[in-house]
């Protein structure tokens, strides 16, 4: 009995000790901190943890940057709690107080709002609110259900405290640093050792044309890793999507192939239609080299020698390679003339007309008919000898001013010699 | 007597000599600035402007292609009869772009790069909007220009 009462008691003084420390944290804290402006008055939370140190202030001083803070929201808007509230009795679980969600809780967390299209239009309008929708179709979604807290959620890509506006250049999933936020898990081995799952996909995507447009000429519309696996619902894409998520940029690439004798052929085999011969993370800039019967030519892989295939193969290249020596022989033509000072801007624009049938021969290569390739190449050679002729005519023009500016000069001297000599003749009369 | 033949037709042959000399003279002054006179066979020299249509020689969705700056470039007039022009050069590879009335936009046969009537990425592979050019109509021509 004795026990209990003391038991009692001594609950009730460390209860009224908490309360009063409490109260002097809250109050040497609202002297030592200087809170934000903006929510300082109403937050409890800012007042505390700005004046604590590492991880417990780190939240605050991030909120400055945080589109969240921008359009007024505050700690409570997604932890909860009451920030009216002094010191710890703000973060009452009965006030509300969620406090930092497990990595599991996290889209879940994020979705009340971003799930919610009559929240979000308050404040956007055209936000999307499908995000965690997708997010459980994706891998990472998919393994996070089954107890992996290693994959990425919201905060992995968005980051946390600061969140960022997507267009933000400084945010983790601006155009231009989706690479290297994916990279931060898929490039570490250590991390993703037990995934089965290749780490080298950022450094290929880095040497790819894609990464190169992305990357080095910031070109946000080139594709980063979210272009082909998609974002919040990413997966891999299957062998039958390959070209469908290619065609996203290069329909016409793809309206000549799935009217190929390929597209049977590589249906039948179970091969992924672009990525066969571009490859995926690391696709080069596209060459010449690689159609034909060359050391670099691919159809050499499938083709046997002396195949209709490498015929055709031959063909193709034999086409492209007729239209790209002329055009480079009218180049040079046109090049000297206008080097000389003759006037070639409508020989400039035949071979521009020449220069695009070439760009489209290498992209009609996609229709493995060389018939196709043949009839683009010899309107190309149509321009392309015109630029010749043109670049001829210019050089022969250059000719033309050389040698009549040799029988000026002759001209010149010689009346000046007789000018000379008619001259003296008049004097030798007067004596 | 045989020596003053001698001379006279010294004189004279110098005198032709002399006549053929200054005509020669003459004709060297005389070419160049015919040739000055005459409009040169190119249809566009480069410079800031260029006619590149005669007003009402282009229907309305219909587009013309025409030489600006040693390049091709592009004279819309849009379904609605506005006049507008662009670098005709695609952003993507640089082909030559084209106005397709059955989509009533700009294309770039190449890649299948689809520019709307502002010359702005609709789809496809080009990286950059087309560069648009000032369009002015003065009497009977349609001037283009680069925008200042």
């Amino acid at each position: 009995m004795r026990s209990q009462t003391f038991l009692r008691n001594s609950l009730r003084h460390s209860a009224a000790l908490r309360a009063l420390l409490r109260a002097i944290l809250f109050f040497v804290l609202l002297i030592v901190g200087s809170p934000s402006p903006s929510v300082a008055q109403q937050e409890s939370c800012v007042t505390c943890h700005q004046a604590l140190e590492g991880r417990l202030a780190a939240p605050v001083k991030g909120m400055d940057a945080d589109v969240h803070a921008k359009r007024g929201l505050s700690c409570s808007s997604c932890h909860g709690g009451d920030p009216k509230r002094i010191g710890m009795d703000a973060m009452d679980p009965r006030a509300g107080y969620l406090g930092t969600p497990k990595p599991s809780e996290v889209p879940a967390f994020c979705g009340r709002c971003h799930s919610d299209p009559a929240y979000m239009r308050r404040y956007n309008p055209r936000i999307r609110t499908d995000q965690v929708a997708e997010y459980r179709t994706s891998v990472h979604g998919q393994r996070l259900v089954r107890g992996d807290t290693k994959v990425a959620t919201c905060t992995s890509c968005h980051g946390v405290h600061p969140v960022r506006a997507v267009s933000d250049p400084r945010s983790p999933v601006y155009a231009t640093n989706i690479p290297t936020t994916c990279g931060r898990c898929h490039a570490d081995p250590a991390y993703m050792k037990g995934y089965g799952i290749p780490t080298d996909q950022l450094a290929k995507y880095k040497r790819s044309i894609h990464g190169e447009a992305l990357l080095q000429r910031g070109n946000r519309l080139a594709p980063a890793c979210n272009g082909c696996h998609g974002n919040h619902g990413a997966v891999p894409p299957g062998v039958e999507s390959v070209a469908n998520v290619c065609s996203v940029c290069h329909s016409a690439t793809r309206d000549l192939f799935v009217k190929s004798p390929h597209k049977v052929a590589f249906d039948r085999m179970g091969l992924p239609e672009c990525s066969t011969c571009h490859g995926n993370h690391e696709v080069a800039r596209p060459t010449d080299e690689m159609i034909g019967t060359g050391p670099e030519a691919f159809c050499t892989r499938c083709h046997e020698p002396g195949s209709k295939g490498l015929a055709a193969a031959q063909a193709m290249r034999a086409s492209l390679e007729a239209l790209k020596s002329r055009l480079a022989e009218a180049e040079t033509l046109v090049a000297k003339a206008a080097n000389a000072g003759v006037e070639m801007s409508d020989a400039r624009l035949t071979l521009q007309e020449a220069q695009t049938r070439l760009i489209q021969a290498r992209n009609v290569i996609h229709s493995f008919n060389p018939k196709q390739v043949e009839a683009v190449t010899t309107e190309g050679l149509k321009f392309a000898e015109k630029g010749v002729a043109a670049g001829k005519a210019g050089l022969a023009e250059v000719q033309f001013r050389r040698r009549g500016l040799s029988i000026a000069l002759v001209i010149l001297v010689g009346t000046a010699i007789l000018l000379f000599l008619k001259a003296r003749e008049i004097e030798r009369q007067k004596m | 007597m045989e020596s003053a033949e001698r001379r006279i037709t010294r004189r004279t042959f110098l005198d032709y000599l002399l006549g053929a000399g200054l005509l020669g003279l003459a004709g060297i002054v005389l070419y160049p600035l015919t040739r000055y006179l005459i409009p040169p066979k190119v249809t566009e020299v480069t410079g800031g402007s260029v006619i590149a249509a005669k007003v009402g020689e282009l229907a309305p969705n219909s587009g013309k292609i025409f030489p600006f700056g040693g390049k091709p470039a592009i004279l819309i007039n849009t379904p609605d009869g506005q006049l507008r022009a662009f670098t005709a050069v695609c952003t993507h590879l640089a082909c030559t772009v084209q106005y397709r009335p059955d989509l009533a936009h700009i294309w770039c046969a190449c890649h299948d790069g689809h520019y709307d009537l502002r010359g702005q990425v609709i789809s496809g592979p080009p990286p950059r909007p087309l560069e648009e050019y000032q369009v002015t109509v003065k009497g009977d021509n349609i001037i283009v220009s680069r925008k200042g």
